[in-house]
């Protein structure tokens, strides 16, 4: 017998047998058996529920809409073809509001990754107080929007915020620069808030990627005889591409809803140059209660956006069931 | 994470290597800190420290006026609590209903990959699409400027994450611990919440603490379904629309108060952090 | 308690078929184990029992009662898992409780039950320990209390042993039959060990590829094994396979082996089923039957003949020599000291009476 277990004889065993069979089952019965059965869909169904209820049913409720005049100004809800969409697609502003979007889409994903892709290269190799430096790099990744807006409003303000201040010292002749009522600057004052903000999102996922590279690829460049840049071309770029794909479209998708940081930073303005298409529709629908409008420019929009949104999804999650 | 340079390469451009890497690094880690400070200091400065050329960095007297004021006359305070109720609820229903999901789809691969799809999908659908409709519907159900309206809407703007990063905690689970406990005799509800979930714990609470960092900081909704009585904090700073300048210090208290929870929560789950960014698709 | 009852089983995973066809009987508090190669379908079987598969085609009664589609929590069955599946996150009370609780069993019975089977297993002193703080052995006492406490009908092992070492295996074996004695209930046991088999069953049921191949007590597949399959997989080692011709002179049978050697005498009053003579056989004899010459004259029965030996192989109370019958290699069971070495002339009795007779072509015994 080994000796942390009790020594047991077998006359003492013989004289003590486990206990009857406890009482039957409190609570089985056709219920829970019938509850097994169908399981599986019984705990998606509640999930399923509210997405119906919140995202279909609204979509579809909406379609209506598209085709009706539902203005609050206006009684009664008549049929009026495709009136609604025409308005859209004839409101200058409307196509301007997503030249806007597109364009700030594309540059702060594009600075956001090449800012990152070095941040990432820069963090990479193992270095003294790295931890508590990627704990600082990525606080921007968890704060609401609207205060990013509102600190770079602040920060970007003429005539007594910091920026121009430093500016100023820095290039030596005094700078006053209107952030936030002068184009281009407040294009780039947009630019400057979301970079601030999501840069990190590029930054981790990407130093993510980095990681996974094994090391053996770098061994062998390296007896290969190719150096600095060529490695970085020719073996960390191509291994990164899926993940670069993921992050993009991931950060692409979601900078086209820019509207936090717009509202905050310049309110559309001046004018209404820095309109995106989430804020204009915002606009037409709840300043100016022009509700179908409003709708048929999201079914526009949100049809433009389907296919990005189908090819990424389905990256994700073929590589969830890699 | 593995450490390793990403461009091999002889010891003298290591050491210019390492003056560049560090030179993007801390211009960085500025980028990153100056603003913040900029905010978090004006929320102590007396008012008269706004207007100045060159700009206060640090005030002589320090004070906390601009909470005060910021909580109460700007009514900070209720949407503190509006969004502290509101983000709390609906990040328990997030994580009940996901991990629900999540379970049915990790074990039972139930309704294939079109019901994935379908879910993850919910994730990029732009707020401006379903706004309208829903604020019309919310109207009607009487759920306009109600906290259980935006409870319901954020649970489901956040399932998504919720039912994504507890799937790849659930999908490791030795299933042997599961069969055990139904031949002990649980049924697989019992199956689920008494083995299953206390196993997945730490997935399921990392995907909690993203639901309710993105409840906490979302504004669009809570700016269209909400008035006077459920507002949230983000929705306060409308008041600050506008900068007459009387107002930086309240702006910035309240911003400082809406921060520090954020902060801290986002610290607690670092080392998720590329799982819930990429709802799983990565490990990190 | 209850008996368990199979009808025509059928059951396959994707395109492949685990289980064909298996007709099994298991009476009450018998002993039983399923053994074979993997991939003959035993685990496949015994999940089908537990309930954690579903069956396509076929009947799996328990008691009399028939539990197709019953889960497995209202089929009263326990199960002891390969890699004990211990609730990392529960006690040791914890995880043997959880049966109860679970079904709502007022606390002091709680009580009552897991001490009393904690005390049978001698794991009374680890109520309070976490799983991840137990040895190998003692976590299998768990696993085995859990499925004691609540006194199933049926008990089914799968595999409990395979991830101990050797000398706990031994160990535990003997506990487990003790077990069986203890409480008597119907035991299914699953191994490929065939030691094990032999050791625990009552009776032993061989697989193959989805098929019962043979099913008994543990001594009649051993001596009187009804194929190929079965001979060679009982007994280690191995039974030795000659291949020859039966031939028939008068009533009686012999073995030819070829020129070289002596025709093998079988005994009188073996049927064979009527095989034609010359037809090809394999002759099985296991190597505790090929010993050394004893006595002036042969056992009854028994064939003597001289053979130099080629490799000797010592395992310390035995010692297995080999040597070769018309070209075929003999393996043969001597006493430890009996032999000198390679290329040592030696007689050797081939206990013929035990010899078994196959038909090479179907595998089966004559």
């Amino acid at each position: 017998m080994r000796p942390e277990l009790d020594p047991v004889s077998v006359t003492d065993l013989a004289t003590r047998g486990p206990l009857p069979p406890p009482a039957r089952w409190r609570g089985g019965g056709a219920l829970s058996a019938w509850v097994d059965q169908h399981f599986k869909w019984l705990m998606v169904a509640p999930a399923v529920l509210l997405i119906l209820a919140l995202s279909i049913y609204p979509l579809l409720f909406s379609l209506w809409v598209n085709f009706v005049n539902y203005d609050f100004e206006i009684p009664g809800h008549d049929f009026v073809g495709l009136q609604n969409f025409r308005q859209i697609v004839n409101d200058p502003l409307a196509w301007s509001s997503l030249i806007t979007t597109i364009f700030l889409s594309l540059a702060v994903v594009a600075i956001e990754f090449l800012l990152g892709l070095g941040l990432a290269l820069a963090m990479v190799r193992m270095f003294r107080g790295r931890g508590i430096i990627l704990s600082i790099l990525i606080i921007p990744l968890f704060i609401s929007p609207v205060i990013v807006g509102q600190s770079w409003a602040l920060f970007l303000q003429r005539p007594f915020g910091p920026a121009d201040y430093l500016l100023s010292q820095l290039l030596g002749h005094p700078v006053n620069i209107s952030w936030v009522g002068e184009v281009p600057w407040v294009y780039i004052a947009i630019v400057i808030a979301d970079v601030w903000q999501w840069t990190p999102f590029m930054f981790v996922v990407l130093l993510a990627g980095l990681a996974a590279i094994p090391a053996h690829l770098y061994e062998a460049a390296e007896l290969d005889g190719i150096s600095g840049l060529r490695v970085l071309f020719y073996v960390t770029l191509p291994q990164l591409a899926p993940i670069i794909f993921l992050a993009v479209t991931f950060r692409l998708l979601d900078a086209v809803k820019l509207f936090d940081v717009i509202f905050m930073l310049t309110g559309g303005g001046p004018g209404t140059a820095t309109y995106t298409t989430s804020f204009y529709l915002y606009q037409i629908g709840f300043q100016q209660f022009h509700l179908s409008t409003a709708t048929a420019g999201s079914w526009l929009f949100l049809i433009l956006l389907s296919v990005v949104i189908m090819v990424l999804v389905r990256r994700l999650l073929r590589a969830e069931n890699a | 994470m593995a450490a390793r340079s990403a461009t091999a390469g002889p010891s003298r451009w290591r050491r210019r290597g390492d003056l560049a890497r560090f030179a993007i690094i801390g211009l960085f880690i500025l980028f990153v800190i100056v603003p913040l400070y900029w905010v978090v200091i004006t929320s102590i400065k007396p008012s008269n420290d706004y207007l100045t050329v060159p700009p206060v960095w640090f005030p002589a007297e320090p004070t906390i006026v601009h909470y005060t004021a910021a909580l109460f006359s700007y009514r900070g305070l209720q949407g503190l609590v509006n969004s502290l109720i509101i983000a709390s609820v609906s990040t328990v229903l997030s994580a009940i209903l996901g991990t629900m999901m999540a379970y049915s789809l990790a074990r039972f691969n139930t309704g294939g990959q079109h019901l994935a799809f379908w879910v993850l999908s919910q994730r990029f659908l732009p707020p401006v699409a379903i706004i309208l409709p829903i604020f019309l519907l919310f109207r009607s159900w009487g759920l306009y400027d109600t906290r259980i309206g935006l409870i319901i809407a954020y649970t489901f703007m956040t399932l998504p994450i919720s039912v994504w990063m507890m799937y790849a905690y659930f999908r490791q689970l030795p299933r042997s611990l599961e069969e055990a406990a139904l031949v002990d005799g649980l049924s697989r509800w019992q199956t689920m919440w008494m083995v299953a979930v206390p196993l997945a714990a730490p997935g399921i609470a990392a995907a909690s603490v993203f639901v309710f960092i993105a409840v906490w900081t979302e504004f669009f909704f809570a700016l269209v379904l909400t008035s006077r009585h459920a507002f949230t904090l983000p929705t306060v700073f409308r008041a600050f629309l506008g900068f007459q300048g009387a107002q930086y210090g309240e702006a910035c208290a309240l911003a400082t108060t809406s921060l520090v929870p954020s902060i801290i929560l986002g610290m607690l789950v670092q080392r998720h952090l590329v799982r819930g960014l990429t709802l799983g698709a990565l490990r990190g | 308690m209850a008996n368990v009852k199979i009808s025509g089983l059928h059951k396959s995973f994707g395109g492949v078929q685990a289980v064909r066809g298996v007709d099994l009987d298991i009476p009450d508090r018998e002993f039983t184990v399923l053994v074979g190669p993997s991939g003959c379908g035993k685990s496949t079987l015994l999940r089908s029992i537990a309930g954690l598969e579903d069956v396509e085609q076929g009947t799996i009664e328990i008691g009399g009662q028939v539990v197709n589609g019953m889960r497995p929590r209202d089929r009263d069955v326990a199960m002891v898992f390969q890699d004990y599946a211990l609730y990392p996150h529960m006690t040791v009370f914890g995880n043997i409780s959880l049966s109860l609780r679970a079904r709502g069993t007022p606390k002091p019975e709680i009580e009552a039950r897991v001490n009393r089977a904690a005390e049978m297993l001698g794991i009374r002193a680890l109520l309070a320990r976490y799983p991840r703080q137990l040895s190998g052995g003692q976590r299998q006492r768990v696993a085995i209390g859990r499925a004691i406490v609540r006194n199933p009908r049926v008990f089914l092992f799968d595999e409990p042993l395979s991830n101990l070492d050797a000398q706990l295996r031994d160990e535990m074996r003997g506990e487990i039959k003790r077990l069986h004695q203890e409480i008597a209930t119907t035991m299914i046991y699953v191994t490929h060990d065939q030691i094990e088999a032999m050791t625990l069953a009552d009776r032993i049921v061989l697989l193959r590829e989805g098929k019962i191949e043979q099913q008994g007590a543990p001594l009649d597949l051993f001596e009187r094994p009804a194929s190929l399959f079965v001979a060679g997989f009982l007994g280690s080692p191995k039974m030795n396979f000659l291949q020859g011709k039966l031939v028939r002179s008068g009533g009686a049978y012999a073995i030819d082996l070829g020129e070289e050697v002596p025709k093998l005498a079988l005994p009188p009053g073996r049927a064979f089923n009527g095989a034609t003579d010359g037809a090809k056989v394999i002759l099985g004899l296991r190597p505790e039957h090929v010993g050394r010459a004893a006595g002036a004259q042969p056992a009854p029965g028994s064939q003597r003949l001289e053979t130099t030996i080629e490799l000797v192989q010592p395992t310390g109370s035995r010692s297995y020599a080999s040597f070769r019958l018309a070209g075929q290699p003999v393996l043969s069971e001597l006493q430890a000291h009996d032999v000198s070495g390679p290329g040592e002339r030696i007689t050797i009795d081939l206990n013929l009476p035990r010899a078994t007779v196959f038909d090479p072509e179907t595998g089966r015994a004559l």
